[in-house]
């Protein structure tokens, strides 16, 4: 089973970890590593395109730069910037903190991509089933808003009240559009809502579509992301990572490299799994 | 739909939910887990909003209408975010918390952001939004009779929203950034926002502007003919 298709359990638990240790750690060594692999699956995965890296590269630059100009901490001043000193803990923090939030922001997108909006409904409905009715049912008229908008738009063209002509039209026509959208929409709720009514709404307990099942597989794996991140969380305790006010970094004790170990391993699951897959797809396919 | 029957529990639930429980959640997930359990954390919050919502029930047979009309006014604000640069959410939020009751409004914002934020992209963020847009409406809520019989306060109450979004969005952002609260990282993320924070208050003047009587008769209407 590819990464994407486990139980939602089991990838928000793995979500869970990993961005847990990215966002938690303020270790450049962890840091370096999240980095690393969570460009290298983004680039796997195909999860991002040129216009995201390209984002992420700003999102890091800017973070790098903003610490050391507003935050004077620190005993070793590299230069004086207006009369302020550039100091080389605020920079190496920043550069840490900018590493944090790049690879957590790669991390968020991978996640959205796996997180489909039944998925989410699945993971939200057995914590509170009504929440998830109101949830489906919200995300269900934004589906449906999107098509009768559509519909709405074409009536309005056939029958000649649609132009595109200048802005003012263009935006009478649209506000026209909506509010006949709206109107038919809240008159259809109230059907609904008068149907669930009569089908027995809130009288029993509700039953789910979606049926993940827990599998034998999606529980070692999160016994496994929970051991790592156990590992890494070790690691993280006994190596010592201080900014402020002198730098002051112990990161290779045995401890701390059995930690950064753990946490590589835990950052390219996905990868080791969906590998795995495509392997076995290819000697699948050799042997017929 | 399930009632809160003992009105003292219900007092203390409508007003410990918004202005207690939430704020120190939020806190909570900013400054001891880091942002980390974000996904928890908003989780939490959306119970918490539903909770509330449920406070103002009165009658069953009113719940699930009342439902269905919330749900559609969340829709419609996640499919208004769709437009670029101008969002119309915020007024989307203030209208259906006027109309439909302050629990309304809430949980109009905080839904919204949640369901839009599985296209826009979930982050630590999401419970910062889910809180800020919740507020708005939860506020606009209580105003309600003000707002209703003044336009001018409306739109007054438009632009202070946006920009009191703007200042609680960048707080969290200090808060991630820097591990703790700095004012000097705060003032230069206000001013780095500026023109979003403009462009937050404009688009909502305009939408609160172009929506108020369209939207404003229609939940009326329905509210009316259907006892809502």
């Amino acid at each position: 089973m590819r990464f994407e298709q486990l139980n939602p359990f089991t990838v928000a638990v793995y979500y869970l970890c990993v961005l847990g240790i990215i966002m938690f750690s303020m270790n450049p060594l962890l840091i370096a590593i999240a980095l690393v692999t969570s460009v290298l699956s983004a680039v796997i995965g195909g999860t991002a395109g040129k216009k995201a890296h390209l984002f992420s590269l700003a999102v890091f630059l800017i973070a790098a730069v903003l610490n050391p100009l507003f935050v004077h901490k620190g005993q070793t001043p590299l230069f004086f910037f207006n009369d302020n000193p550039i100091t080389l803990e605020a920079t190496v923090y920043g550069l840490c903190a900018a590493g944090m939030l790049t690879a957590a922001l790669y991390r968020l997108r991978d996640l959205s991509g796996v997180m489909t909006s039944d998925r989410v409904l699945y993971l939200f409905g057995r914590f509170s089933p009504q929440l998830a009715l109101l949830l489906s049912m919200a995300i269900r008229y934004t589906a449906l808003f999107r098509v009768r908008w559509r519909r709405t738009c074409d009536a309005q063209r056939a029958l000649g009240l649609f132009t595109d002509g200048n802005l003012i039209d263009a935006v009478r026509c649209r506000a026209r559009v909506l509010s006949i959208l709206i109107t038919w929409t809240l008159e259809n709720g109230i059907v609904t809502a008068e149907s669930m009514e009569s089908r027995g709404y809130g009288t029993g307990r509700r039953t789910s579509y979606a049926t993940y099942r827990v599998h034998r597989y999606d529980v070692i794996l999160m016994l496994v992301c929970i051991w790592l991140t156990a590992v890494s969380a070790v690691g993280i305790y006994y190596s010592k990572a201080a900014f402020y006010p002198e730098l002051s970094m112990d990161l290779l004790s045995p401890w701390g490299i059995a930690g950064a170990a753990a946490f590589t391993v835990l950052s390219v699951l996905p990868l080791i799994i969906n590998g795995k897959e495509a392997i076995r797809w290819r000697l699948l396919l050799s042997k017929t | 739909m399930r009632v809160i029957e003992n009105p003292r529990l219900r007092a203390v639930l409508r007003y410990g939910i918004p202005f207690v429980l939430i704020p120190a959640l939020v806190a909570l997930s900013a400054v001891l887990f880091e942002g980390q359990r974000y996904l928890i954390i908003s989780l939490g919050i959306a119970v918490l909003a539903l909770l509330l919502f449920m406070t103002g029930f009165e009658k069953r047979n009113i719940g699930s209408r009342r439902m269905v009309i919330t749900a559609i006014m969340t829709a419609l604000a996640v499919f208004g975010r769709f437009i670029p640069l101008f969002k119309p959410i915020t007024a989307i939020c203030v209208m259906t918390a006027i109309y439909l009751g302050a629990e309304a409004g809430f949980l109009c914002g905080s839904l919204s952001v949640l369901i839009s934020n599985i296209w826009f992209g979930q982050g630590p963020w999401t419970p910062f939004q889910m809180l800020g847009f919740g507020l708005i409406g939860l506020i606009a809520g209580y105003l309600s009779r003000v707002l209703m019989r003044s336009n001018v306060l409306l739109l007054l109450y438009g632009v202070v929203a946006g920009i009191a979004y703007s200042f609680i969005m960048d707080i969290w952002t200090v808060l991630w950034y820097a591990g703790g609260f700095d004012w000097g990282l705060y003032s230069a993320a206000l001013l780095s926002a500026l023109p979003f924070t403009a462009l937050y208050a404009v688009s909502n003047v305009v939408f609160l502007l172009i929506l108020r009587k369209p939207v404003g008769n229609k939940l009326n209407r329905v509210k009316i003919k259907y006892g809502v």
